[in-house]
């Protein structure tokens, strides 16, 4: 007595096997470019570590780890560079990430739908793939012209370029967090901000740890704001108030060289920085792999 | 249940009027059954005698069937309030539909045995109060039917008369009896005949009772009124 | 001939047949008086006029269709609705004589009195015993000893001490989704409120789950004031002494469970247990 669900129009198999052909072959080539663009892609990364592998391999020795650098002939190292650029990326990153975060927390937490925070993410976004060396001019004119070259303003640069990066990856992990978790904190009497850095943050803590990591490893390679705020230093000095010398420059200034040793040292350079910043990322992928 | 709206799943609705059109079925059948028997007793007619006793076991396999398929219901659908009602009502119902069924095969049994007698006096009273019975039983199966309440509180009223005609028979017929031992056997079985009868116009009341509870969610008084006083009559000769 | 009727056994008749009128489940006296709440979303009237007691230490079921504001006026009984701009309550909820939804109520300390299980269990990424303490720790100050009881009791009356006793430092995380939601009203529990909201707590657990649930909730109402708003009508029909049912934002009728199931006064209440709902 119900009534039956009717069976539609016949089904044209022959036609549906045409398509089901054509659709295959459509499927069979697109998967071939496919592999292909990942091929060709793979290939210039491989020959690009192998170039850096086979140039720079030769030139590592104690002499860079232990000397600074010299006059072309004197078995010098890059000490001070590896030094400068060492605290120059920590600093940035230790001035930036607090504000990122911070930043990042606002803008999941109180600004939702806001028109400030909607403004603010959009200016973090322009600033995320702004041209580094405006940013390395920025700190010029406000800090290298009144004060001179030094280390801190090469450190102030990289943590401007270091913020957004921090911002776009604690808003997105923030906002992966379910609302109910932060209901269930509230529910319990929590004030907003406990449950954020108690239950938001131990969250999220894996993801921001990558984005810092990430942050990190992409500043350790600038080279363009630095020419314009810590300049190098061909001494040693671990002043940050003065010039400092850091590895890009240093391969900037040797690389282009007609001294054979310095183009060595700049090899051996590109090679530690590198293979620095390989390890700073498999580090934040695989062993910051974020919980399930 | 007088529902507007349907139930969204049709097939519980389509069950529920299964269930109402066997409980009508059932009724239909035993509203002949009784009719049969008593045209046994007043008009002697053998054959309806036969066709009263031969219905008992089709009345028996329709209650059965109506009880499986409550206990169906109940689990499967989890019915709730009027339906819950409805449905559990349904199985009382059909008990007290068994019951009528049984009393008349047992008043068209005992029909069977008064044709050896020839009986001296009028069995008028005897056929005023199966006309009752019969008329109150017409009438709460057509409420059942029909979910009408009003029907069924003027069976459950109407229920008294019927036990003062009964109280009234059971004397007459004591009567008969000390006047003459000769008439013990026809009027026993005439007795039993009667109570019978009485007992059919209680379950029809029970019916009534049942059906009220199942429209309206409240029960009738809980006390029904007893007419029956018969169980504490006591009948003695007067002395000359 | 004379016929008289026997009176000595008339009267031993007067007591037959009269049953004792059966009493329907009593409701105790009110711990939280809602009175004509009204409720909004922006411009949208959620709730309307809605006024209902919950009977103190019983459970107070809510049912209606989607939509229809039962989980709303759940969480205006605990404030959650401050998180959010633009969704603001008018009228009168009292507990303790005191209207918590006035303004210049402390909500943690009004938190901690009514707590409040949510659909899916949302444990906390630490320990099992750091979940709990985590909202003890937000009102007391408890010594370890005092902690490491409340702890236990917390877990015990949500009946998950035996399983995870041995485990307590062990992540949150790893346990099934029973044991979690379990887990959730442990939290509740452990700062002592006065009534617990439930809000679908079952709807996402498998049906063994959610019978011991079911049977958590009736050892806690020894202790505690319930709401429990409920997609499920058994659930009601089974956990709860009082039932409320909801349509379009009003409350439509509000007895006691047996009474809602049995015979309900309303005909679109009768309509939606039934399943007749258009």
């Amino acid at each position: 007595m119900s009534a039956t669900i009717s069976s539609g129009p016949a089904r044209n198999t022959s036609v549906a096997e045409q398509m089901s052909r054509s659709r295959h072959r459509a499927n069979s080539i697109v998967k071939a470019l496919c592999v292909l663009a990942t091929v060709i892609g793979l290939a210039f990364l491989a020959s690009i570590l192998w170039t850096l592998l086979s140039l720079g391999f030769g030139g590592i020795s104690l002499n860079v780890f232990t000397e600074i650098t010299k006059a072309p002939g004197s078995n010098g190292g890059l000490l001070n560079a590896i030094i400068g650029s060492l605290i120059q990326t920590i600093l940035g990153a230790a001035i930036g990430t607090p504000i990122g975060i911070m930043v990042g927390t606002y803008l999941s937490e109180y600004a939702v739908g806001t028109r400030l925070g909607n403004i603010v993410r959009f200016i973090s976004d322009i600033l995320l793939s702004a041209p580094s060396i405006l940013i390395g001019l920025f700190v010029y004119q406000i800090m290298v012209l009144g004060y001179g070259y030094s280390g801190i303003a090469g450190a102030i640069s990289l943590a401007i370029i270091v913020i957004p990066v921090v911002v776009r990856t604690t808003e997105d992990q923030l906002r992966l967090i379910p609302t109910a978790l932060r209901e269930a904190a509230v529910a319990l009497g929590a004030p907003k901000w406990k449950s954020i850095v108690y239950i938001c943050y131990r969250s999220a803590l894996d993801g921001i740890a990558t984005g810092i990591l990430l942050a990190v490893a992409r500043v350790a390679g600038e080279t363009a704001p630095l020419l314009f705020t810590s300049l190098g230093n061909d001494n040693w000095s671990v002043n940050l108030g003065k010039p400092m010398s850091s590895l890009p420059l240093t391969i900037y200034k040797f690389a282009g060289s007609p001294n054979d040793d310095w183009v060595q040292l700049a090899w051996a350079g590109a090679l530690l920085i590198t293979f620095g910043v390989l390890a700073l990322n498999i580090i934040a992928r695989i062993v910051l792999r974020p919980r399930s | 249940m007088p529902n507007e709206a349907e139930h969204i799943v049709k097939s519980y609705e389509q069950e529920l009027k299964r269930l109402a059109t066997l409980l009508t079925e059932m009724g239909g059948m035993v509203e002949h059954q009784v009719a049969d028997a008593l045209a046994a007793i007043i008009t002697k007619d053998s054959n309806a005698a036969g066709q009263a006793v031969e219905a008992d076991p089709k009345v028996d396999a329709a209650e059965r069937e109506v009880e499986a398929f409550v206990i169906r219901l109940l689990a499967l659908r989890q019915p709730m309030a009027g339906d819950l009602r409805q449905i559990v009502g349904a199985l009382k119902i059909t008990g007290d539909l068994e019951r009528i069924g049984d009393y008349a095969a047992n008043i068209a049994k005992r029909s069977i045995v008064l044709q050896q007698f020839s009986l001296p006096y009028t069995l008028s009273g005897l056929a005023h109060m199966s006309r009752l019975v019969q008329e109150n039983l017409k009438n709460v199966i057509d409420a059942v039917g029909e979910s009408d309440t009003d029907r069924a509180l003027d069976v459950w009223r109407s229920d008294a008369v019927i036990d003062d005609i009964y109280n009234a028979l059971f004397r007459e017929l004591v009567t008969y009896m000390m006047e003459d031992p000769r008439n013990i056997t026809p009027c026993t079985h005439l007795l039993f005949i009667a109570k019978n009868l009485e007992r059919i116009g209680d379950h029809a009341t029970n019916i009534a009772e049942t059906l009220y509870y199942a429209v309206t969610g409240e029960s009738l008084l809980a006390t029904r009124p007893k007419g029956d006083t018969s169980a504490y009559a006591v009948v003695r000769p007067v002395r000359d | 001939m004379s016929i008289t009727n026997d009176t000595e056994g008339q009267s031993a008749r007067a007591n037959v047949g009269q049953m004792e009128a059966r009493s329907s489940a009593t409701l105790n006296a009110p711990r939280l008086a809602i009175k004509n709440v009204d409720f909004y979303y922006g411009a949208n009237k959620a709730l309307k006029g809605i006024s209902l007691n919950l009977p103190e230490k019983q459970v107070t079921g809510m049912i209606g269709p989607s939509g229809c504001g039962k989980s709303t006026l759940l969480r205006v009984l605990n404030r959650m609705y401050d998180l959010y701009p633009g969704q603001r309550a008018t009228g009168e909820v009292l507990l303790d004589g005191q209207n918590i939804i006035a303004p210049g109520v402390d909500l943690n300390q009004l938190r901690s009195r009514i707590g409040m299980v949510f659909q899916k269990p949302t444990p906390f990424p630490m320990s099992i015993y750091d979940n709990i303490a985590f909202g003890v720790k937000l009102h007391e100050k408890l010594t370890k000893a005092q902690m490491d009881e409340r702890v236990e009791w917390s877990l015990s009356h949500a009946a998950l001490w035996g399983e995870v006793k041995d485990r307590l430092s062990a992540s949150a995380m790893g346990m099934s989704g029973g044991q979690q939601q379990r887990l959730c009203i442990a939290r509740t529990i452990a700062t002592r409120p006065e009534v617990i909201l439930f809000d679908e707590p079952t709807s996402a657990l498998d049906p063994i789950s959610t019978l011991k649930i079911e049977e958590l909730i009736d050892e806690l109402k020894h202790q505690f004031t319930i709401a429990i708003v409920t997609h499920n009508m058994q659930q009601a029909a089974r956990c709860a002494d009082q039932v409320a049912f909801f349509y379009l934002g009003e409350l439509v009728e509000v007895s006691t469970a047996s009474q809602m199931f049995t015979a309900p006064r309303e005909k679109r209440t009768q309509e939606y247990i039934t399943g007749r709902f258009g």
